[in-house]
């Protein structure tokens, strides 16, 4: 269920993206899901699967990057990745540990294949 | 003909953040603290907003929007304390902004000192939705058991205050506040704890203090 809102988002993100590129269909959808992002990688792609079909980009395909949390230590400047969700810095044990990666859902890149009939209109190839 | 890559690096969802943001920004230059309450089914959000009400019994201008998927019995239940309305999401788990910003012109948008969303019973779904709040509270009680933060990592790690409610049933539970707190600092260290048992009215000074003390600093940093 909760899958299902994200991916109309996307779909919505990714069909305004395509508004400007008059013709294009989107060929492929490039996304990011890290641990803290509240989607199942799984659940996404059949959500997805489901949904496309009847939205601005259908026949595109979605390729989904699995990104570990990435995490930053701000007393002692460890770069680690954070286990079982435990934000500690392994190094100094401090609690000040920021996010780089890893806490989202996000739409990476479009890849779109512009319409045959563009060509030559446009002086685009 | 070939594939062309447009770059986005853009989060999913990130015009309804954006929204979010918009709206928060909209209730800080109010002087309106907006709080999204959240929790298992029954671990006592309508109560504790109930003996909030009772509490500060007018002192403060308030108004509460309460999701549920069915029924307007907590909007009818805190309707005699406070100006409330119900959000009904239908099979939504979670509530998001559009409905929330529906609620919002069904109060008449009135001048508040705070508005308090209660969010779906769900420790999962509602954590990745922005309501446009300042403060999200996290409620566990002590019949939930204290091992329960580590499952929930996100809706942990997102919230700033977590309450612990029903602290009258400790002696009947083998529920540790120590435990719970600990498993909960574990994933966001900066969380703030305060024990109520709603029914009783203790802790509920303590946690409107709270409540006042964070609107207080938001009016000082946003002059």
């Amino acid at each position: 269920m909760h899958e299902t809102s994200l991916v109309l988002s996307l779909l919505r993100q990714a069909a305004t993206i395509l508004q400007s590129h008059r013709g294009a269909a989107v060929e492929q959808i490039r996304v990011e899901i890290g641990p803290l992002s509240g989607v199942e990688p799984l659940l996404v792609a059949s959500a997805f699967d489901r949904l496309v079909e009847d939205s601005d980009c259908r026949g595109a395909n979605l390729v989904i990057e699995e990104v570990s949390l990435d995490a930053r230590c701000e007393s002692c400047s460890r770069e680690f990745v954070i286990e079982r969700f435990r934000f500690v810095c392994p190094n100094c044990s401090s609690r000040s540990v920021r996010v780089v990666r890893g806490e989202e859902f996000r739409l990476l890149d479009l890849v779109i294949r512009e319409h045959e009939s563009a060509v030559g209109t446009s002086g685009e190839c | 003909m070939h594939g062309t890559t447009i770059a986005v690096g853009q989060p999913v969802g990130a015009s309804l953040r954006e929204q979010a943001r918009v709206l928060r920004d909209q209730f800080t230059r109010a002087g309106t603290l907006v709080v999204n309450l959240v929790s298992s089914p029954g671990a006592g959000k309508t109560s504790l907003l109930e003996a909030t009400a009772r509490h500060w019994a007018g002192r403060y201008r308030i108004a509460v929007l309460v999701g549920d998927l069915a029924t307007e019995r907590d909007a009818e239940r805190l309707a005699p304390f406070v100006p409330v309305r119900q959000l009904t999401t239908g099979g939504a788990c979670h509530l998001e902004l559009p409905l929330v910003l529906r609620g919002l012109d069904e109060l008449g948008r009135p001048p508040l000192d705070f508005l308090f969303i209660e969010n779906i019973g769900n420790l999962v779904c509602p954590a990745a939705h922005d309501l446009g709040e300042h403060l999200r509270v996290v409620l566990l009680s002590t019949t939930e058991g204290d091992d329960k933060p580590g499952k929930y990592p996100k809706m942990f790690r997102t919230s700033q205050i977590l309450v612990l409610s029903k602290a009258d049933l400790l002696p009947y539970v083998p529920f540790s506040i120590d435990r719970a707190v600990e498993d909960a600092r574990l994933i966001q260290p900066a969380l703030r704890t305060v024990s109520v048992a709603a029914r009783q009215g203790t802790g509920i000074e303590d946690w409107c203090r709270l409540l006042v003390d964070e609107r207080d600093a938001l009016l000082e940093a946003n002059p």
